[in-house]
C-alpha cells in the first residue's frame, strides 16, 4: 500500500471514528445570525493574531456591553440595547475614552477596587490601563497607576489577586520582538508581571524569562491549593526550544517555573488560546488549548500533588484538528476557545474561534468555528451545522455571553477583515419564536475589599447529586475576556444549592437559589439576591 | 394561535363521561394475551386533537391503570428523584414502601372514596427529596417522611389560584423594579394578591432584590401549591414526579433522550415510557375533579350548629391561614402552565396550549364576577409547630428548601371526607388536628381551646360539612 493510500484510509477511519453518533447526544440549540456590528479587525502581519473582545457591562444595566479590538483601526466600544429574550442589538459608544488603534485585544476588571470595571488594552506598541469612570466612559490611568505600557506586541493578559492585596498581579504576555537580530525567529520578546504596590498602583515589572511567544495567559488554581499558577500558551511558530508553561509565583512575586523533577510534561503547540473547565469531572479544572491543528485538552493524571497534564482531546472528542465542512480537508487554525452550557443541559460546551491566519498553506482556507456539545459522559460532539452558525470568515476572537438576558449563551466573532458577527441563540425555536432549553442560573459575585468580584474564587452549584463548578478568572481565550454573568446551565433541575470558595480559600455557606434566574451571592449573606433585567420581563420558561 | 375553548356543555358531556365510566378501564388496546394496562401513547398534539371527554377519559383510564413492567413500571436502574439520578446497584426489590416504586397505580392511594381522592393511613407515602445520595437507595426509614395521600379534586381550580396569584405578584414587582430603576431610589413594597399577604420586597435601582422579608413563597415569587410542603408547581409538575417515585414510570419529557441521553434511563428495558399526550391527559383527568363543596347538614340543629362553627372558625382566626374563598378571575384551564421548569412540557414548546374552562358549577361569585373558590386555603407556607405543640415538626428532613416545622396551608374543602388529619395521616380526629397547631397557629389554637366545649363541637361540626361534593362526589 502505497502512502497516501494508507494515509486516506487512516483519516476516513478517522472521520468514522469522529463522526459515530454516541449514545447520548445533546440537543442542539439554534443561532440566528444578528445584524451584527459594523467593525472589522484588520492591519498588517502583526494583526495576523488578536482580534479580542472583552465583554462587560460598562453602563451598569446588567447588559453586557462589548468592546472589539480594530488593529490599525480604531478599537470600539458598543453599547448592549438589546431587549431582554429578544433581538440583539449594539449600538456605537460616544466619548468613551477607548478609541485606541494598534489594539489587538482587551480583558475587563476592576483594577483599583472602585467597583467600576476597567479595561487592560493590549496593543502593537504601548499597552494601555483605562480606569472606568462609568456610564461607559474611561480615562487613562498609566500614569495615575505607575504602570508603564512599554513598546512591546502584547498579545496575552492574566490578572489575579493574591490573599492580602487590594490590587491584582498583571500579567502581559508578549509576541515577537520585530526588533531582535532574526526576527521573528527565536526572537520572543519578554513576559512581564505588574506586581501592586501595597498603597495601590504598579511599580517595576518583573520579567518572566524564559517568554516563548506568548498567546494567551490564565491563573488558574489548577490543584487547588489555594495559590493560583500562570498558565501559559505559547506559539512555536517563532519560539525555539521553548514549550508551554507553567508559572508559580510566590507570595513575594518571585516566578518560577514548574519543571520535569516536578511532573511537567514538554509541550510544543502552536498555543494561541486557553479554556479552562471541569471536564473530566474530578474538581480540578481541566485546559483546552487551541493550536493549528493539534489543540489539546491538558488533564491532571496524577492528582494535585504535582503538575503532571496529559492529553484526553482525542478520548473527549476535542480534537476538532479539520475543518468538518467547507470541503477543505487540511488542518484547522485555532483561536479563542470557551466553555459555556449553550444548550443548558448541565454539562458544559466548547466554542472555538477558526480561521486561517491569513493564506498560510498547508492549513484550511475555509475553516469553520466549532460548537462541541458536551455530553453525560464527558465526551464532546461538533454542533456546529445544527447551530447554524457556519461560516467561512477568519475568526479571532470571541464571546460566549448571554446578550439578550435570555438564558441561553449567544456568540460575538470578531473576525480578521471581515465584520463582527452576533448570533442570538434562540434555543429550540427560531428569532420569531425562542423555545428555551434546560434550567439555568446565572451568578455574581460580590465581597468587601479591592478583589471585590472575587477572581479566585470558585462556585459550586449543587444539582441533585451532581455539582457544577466554575473558577472566576481573568485572561485567557485568545486576546479577551468576558467579566459578567456566570452562566450555569442546570438541565431538569429547578433549583440548586450554591455556594462559594472565596479567594481567600474560605467556604461560604450553602445558599438556596430557585434556577431560571440572576442572582448575586455576597460574602456573609446566607441568602442571595435574585436580579431582574431592566426591562423587568421575566425570562420565559 | 389562541386556544379555542369547548363549550360548557361539552365540559359537561365529559365530566359526565369521566364519572360514568367503568371503574376498571381494560386495556382494550392491547391484544391479547398482551399486558399493558396504559393507553397508546399519542403526542401533545394528537391529545390536544381529541374531545376534551375523550381526553378525560384516556386521564381516567390512566389513573387507574395498574401499571405494568412491560410498559416501563419499575425503575431498576434509576432513583425516585425528581431530577433524572441513577440508582446505585442495591439490589433492592421491585416494589418498595419507603424508596419506591410503591404502588401500581395512581388510585392505589388516591381512592377514597372514589379516584382521585384521599388515602387511608395504610395508603401512606415516603418521600425523600434531599438528594444525599443515600437518599435514594436505602430502606432505611430515616431517610424519608412519610405523607398521607391528600384528595385532589378541586385541583384545576387550586392550579389556577395558584398561576394567578404569581402573575400578580410578578406584576408587582416588576413595576416596582421599572419604579426603582427610573427613580434612582431603592423601594420596599409589600406584595399582596388576592388579598394574602406575601411579605415584602426591596428593590434596588441596579435590579437587585432583597428577599429576606418575603412570607410564604419561595424567592422567585412562583407559588407551587401541591404536596403538603407546597414544592410543585403544576399537576404536570406533581404528575410526572409521583409516576417516576411510586411507579418508576418514567415521563419522555423529563427522563427521555433530550434530557437525559437515553430513551430507557432507567434501564427497565422500556424505552419512551410514557409521553406528553398520555401525560396531558392524566393532568386533565385531575384539572376536571370536581371541586369541594360545602354540604350542610339536612338535620336542622346540625346545620345552625355547623353555621355558627363558620362564624368561629373566623372569629377565632382560623380564618386568617384557611381562607373560606379565594377570587378566581379565570376558569380556563391551560395545560401546559405558564411556569413549569424544564423537564416538565412548558408554553413554548408546543404550538398553542390545550384550553378549557372547569366546571364552576355551584361556586358563588363576587360582585365583580369573579368565581369564588371555597378552598380554606392562603397558598402560603407557615411555621405550623412549636416547642409547646411539636407534633407537627415530626418529620427527619427538609424536603427541597422548606423546613421540617413548615407546611402549606392545607385546603379545608373536602376535610369532612378525607380522614385521617395530618401530613402523616396518624391523626384520627380534626379536633386533634386543631390541638396540634402551634408556631403562627398557636394563637388560633389557643383561643379554641378557650372555646366552650359546644362551640368547639360547632367548629368542628362546620369542618366535618365540608364535603368532596360535586359530580360523582360523595352526596
Amino acid at each position: 500500500m502505497n502512502a497516501p493510500a494508507a494515509t486516506a484510509i487512516a483519516l476516513t477511519a478517522l472521520a468514522a471514528l469522529m463522526s459515530a453518533a454516541p449514545a447520548g447526544a445533546a440537543e442542539t440549540p439554534r443561532y440566528v445570525a444578528e445584524r451584527g456590528i459594523d467593525h472589522i479587525y484588520g492591519g498588517g502581519w502583526e494583526f495576523f493574531v488578536g482580534g479580542g473582545v472583552a465583554a462587560f457591562d460598562c453602563d451598569g444595566d446588567g447588559r453586557e456591553d462589548v468592546y472589539l479590538a480594530g488593529g490599525t483601526r480604531p478599537a470600539g466600544l458598543y453599547r448592549n440595547v438589546s431587549v431582554t429574550g429578544g433581538a440583539i442589538r449594539f449600538v456605537p459608544a460616544a466619548d468613551t475614552g477607548t478609541a485606541l488603534d494598534q489594539v489587538l485585544g482587551a480583558y475587563p476588571l476592576d483594577i483599583d477596587g472602585d467597583g467600576i470595571l476597567d479595561l487592560a488594552v493590549l496593543r502593537l506598541g504601548e499597552n494601555v490601563l483605562l480606569k472606568g469612570l462609568g456610564n461607559c466612559r474611561f480615562a487613562r490611568a498609566n500614569e495615575e497607576w505607575g504602570y508603564q505600557g512599554g513598546a512591546a506586541w502584547t498579545t496575552a493578559f492574566a490578572a489575579s489577586w493574591t490573599k492580602q492585596a487590594a490590587w491584582p498581579r498583571l500579567f502581559f504576555g508578549n509576541y515577537v520582538d520585530r526588533e531582535a537580530p532574526g526576527a521573528p525567529f527565536g526572537t520572543c520578546a519578554d513576559n512581564r508581571l505588574w506586581l501592586p504596590r501595597a498603597e495601590g498602583g504598579y511599580g517595576e515589572a518583573r520579567l518572566l524569562k524564559p517568554s516563548y511567544c506568548t498567546l494567551s495567559a490564565l491563573f488558574s488554581d489548577w490543584n487547588r491549593n489555594g495559590e493560583p499558577d500562570l498558565r501559559l500558551a505559547n506559539d512555536r511558530q517563532y519560539y525555539r526550544g521553548g514549550q508551554e508553561q507553567l508559572w508559580r509565583l510566590a507570595a513575594n512575586g518571585t516566578p518560577r517555573l514548574y519543571g520535569r523533577r516536578e511532573g511537567w510534561r514538554k509541550l510544543t503547540i502552536w498555543g494561541m488560546g486557553i479554556a479552562s473547565h471541569d471536564v473530566t469531572g474530578d474538581g480540578y479544572p481541566d485546559y483546552f488549548l487551541t493550536s493549528m491543528g493539534d489543540n489539546k485538552l491538558r488533564v491532571l493524571l496524577k492528582g494535585p500533588g504535582k503538575p503532571v497534564f496529559g492529553d484526553q482531546a482525542h478520548k473527549r472528542g476535542l480534537t476538532a484538528h479539520r475543518p468538518y465542512s467547507g470541503g477543505d480537508i487540511l488542518p484547522s487554525t485555532a483561536w479563542h476557545a470557551e466553555f459555556s452550557d449553550v444548550n443548558n443541559d448541565g454539562h458544559a460546551d466548547l466554542f472555538i474561534a477558526k480561521g486561517n491566519v491569513e493564506a498560510m498553506k498547508g492549513f484550511a482556507a475555509r475553516d469553520p468555528n466549532n460548537l462541541l456539545l458536551g455530553r453525560e459522559d464527558a465526551s464532546f460532539a461538533e454542533a456546529g451545522p445544527d447551530a447554524g452558525l457556519v461560516t467561512y470568515a477568519r475568526a479571532r476572537g470571541a464571546s460566549l455571553t448571554d446578550f439578550n438576558l435570555d438564558g441561553l449563551p449567544d456568540l460575538l466573532v470578531v473576525n480578521r477583515k471581515r465584520p463582527v458577527e452576533v448570533w442570538r441563540n434562540v434555543g429550540l425555536g427560531s428569532a420569531q419564536r425562542p423555545v428555551p432549553m434546560g434550567n439555568w442560573l446565572q451568578l455574581k459575585l460580590s465581597q468587601p475589599g479591592g478583589n471585590r468580584n472575587a477572581i479566585g474564587a470558585w462556585i459550586e452549584v449543587r444539582i441533585g447529586t451532581r455539582t457544577l463548578t466554575h473558577e472566576v478568572t481573568v485572561g485567557g481565550g485568545h486576546a479577551g475576556g468576558h467579566h459578567g454573568w456566570v452562566h450555569f446551565g442546570t438541565g431538569t433541575a429547578e433549583r440548586a444549592r450554591v455556594r462559594v470558595r472565596w479567594p481567600d480559600g474560605k467556604w461560604g455557606p450553602w445558599v438556596r437559589l430557585y434556577t431560571n434566574q440572576f442572582a448575586r451571592l455576597v460574602r456573609g449573606e446566607a441568602v442571595a439576591q435574585p436580579w431582574l433585567p431592566p426591562e423587568g420581563r421575566e425570562p420565559k420558561s | 394561535m389562541k386556544p379555542t375553548l369547548p363549550p360548557a356543555a361539552v365540559v359537561a358531556a365529559a365530566l359526565a363521561l369521566i364519572f360514568s365510566a367503568p371503574q376498571v378501564a381494560a386495556a382494550a388496546d392491547a391484544g391479547w394475551g398482551e399486558e399493558r394496562a396504559m393507553p397508546p401513547p399519542i403526542s401533545f398534539a394528537d391529545a390536544a386533537r381529541l374531545s376534551l371527554a375523550e381526553l378525560a377519559a384516556r386521564g381516567r383510564r390512566l389513573f387507574l391503570a395498574k401499571f405494568t413492567a412491560a410498559e416501563g413500571a419499575g425503575r431498576p436502574g434509576a432513583t425516585g428523584a425528581i431530577v433524572p439520578t441513577k440508582a446505585e446497584e442495591t439490589g433492592l426489590p421491585t416494589f418498595f414502601r419507603t424508596a419506591g416504586p410503591d404502588s401500581n397505580a395512581c388510585r392505589g392511594c388516591h381512592n377514597d372514596p372514589e379516584p382521585g381522592g384521599a388515602g387511608d393511613f395504610v395508603a401512606n407515602a415516603f418521600v425523600s427529596e434531599g438528594f444525599s445520595d443515600a437518599d435514594f437507595d436505602t430502606v432505611d426509614p430515616q431517610f424519608s417522611n412519610e405523607r398521607g395521600t391528600p384528595a385532589l379534586n378541586g385541583s384545576g381550580f387550586v392550579e389556577l389560584l395558584a398561576r394567578e396569584i404569581t402573575a400578580e405578584l410578578r406584576a408587582q414587582r416588576r413595576a416596582a423594579a421599572a419604579k426603582a430603576r427610573t427613580s434612582g431610589r431603592k423601594l420596599r413594597i409589600a406584595l399582596s394578591a388576592k388579598n394574602i399577604s406575601f411579605g415584602h420586597l426591596t428593590l434596588h435601582p441596579d435590579g437587585f432584590m432583597d428577599v429576606s422579608e418575603l412570607e410564604g413563597i419561595d424567592q422567585d415569587l412562583v407559588v407551587r401549591p401541591f404536596s403538603q410542603k407546597g414544592v410543585f408547581t403544576s399537576l404536570r409538575q406533581f404528575t410526572i414526579n409521583a409516576l417516576n417515585a411510586h411507579h418508576g414510570l418514567q415521563a419522555v419529557e423529563r427522563f427521555g433522550a433530550r434530557h437525559t441521553g437515553s430513551a430507557d434511563f432507567d434501564k427497565d428495558g422500556v424505552s419512551d415510557e410514557i409521553g406528553a399526550g398520555n401525560i396531558t391527559a392524566l393532568v386533565v383527568f385531575q384539572a376536571l375533579l370536581p371541586p369541594p363543596i360545602a354540604a350542610l347538614p339536612q338535620d336542622e340543629a346540625a346545620r345552625a350548629a355547623a353555621a355558627r362553627g363558620r362564624a368561629l372558625f373566623s372569629e377565632i382566626g382560623c380564618a386568617s391561614c384557611h381562607m373560606p374563598a379565594l377570587p378566581l378571575e379565570s376558569a380556563v384551564f391551560t395545560e401546559p402552565g405558564p411556569y413549569n421548569p424544564a423537564g416538565n412540557l412548558r408554553r413554548r414548546e408546543v404550538k398553542a396550549p390545550l384550553a378549557f374552562p372547569l366546571n364552576a358549577k355551584g361556586l358563588a361569585r363576587d360582585e365583580a364576577g369573579r368565581i369564588l373558590v371555597p378552598v380554606f386555603s392562603d397558598f402560603k407556607r407557615h411555621v405550623i409547630a412549636d416547642a409547646n405543640k411539636p407534633h407537627f415538626a415530626n418529620e427527619l428532613l427538609a424536603q427541597r428548601f422548606v423546613n421540617r416545622d413548615v407546611f402549606l396551608t392545607a385546603r379545608l374543602w373536602g376535610v369532612g371526607d378525607t380522614a385521617p388529619y395530618g401530613h402523616r395521616g396518624d391523626l384520627t380526629t380534626l379536633r386533634g388536628a386543631i390541638m396540634h397547631h402551634g408556631g403562627e397557629a398557636a394563637a388560633a389554637q389557643k383561643a379554641f381551646e378557650a372555646l366552650e366545649a359546644d362551640d368547639q363541637r360547632r367548629i368542628i361540626a362546620f369542618l366535618q360539612s365540608l364535603k368532596l361534593a360535586g359530580a360523582g362526589g360523595s352526596p
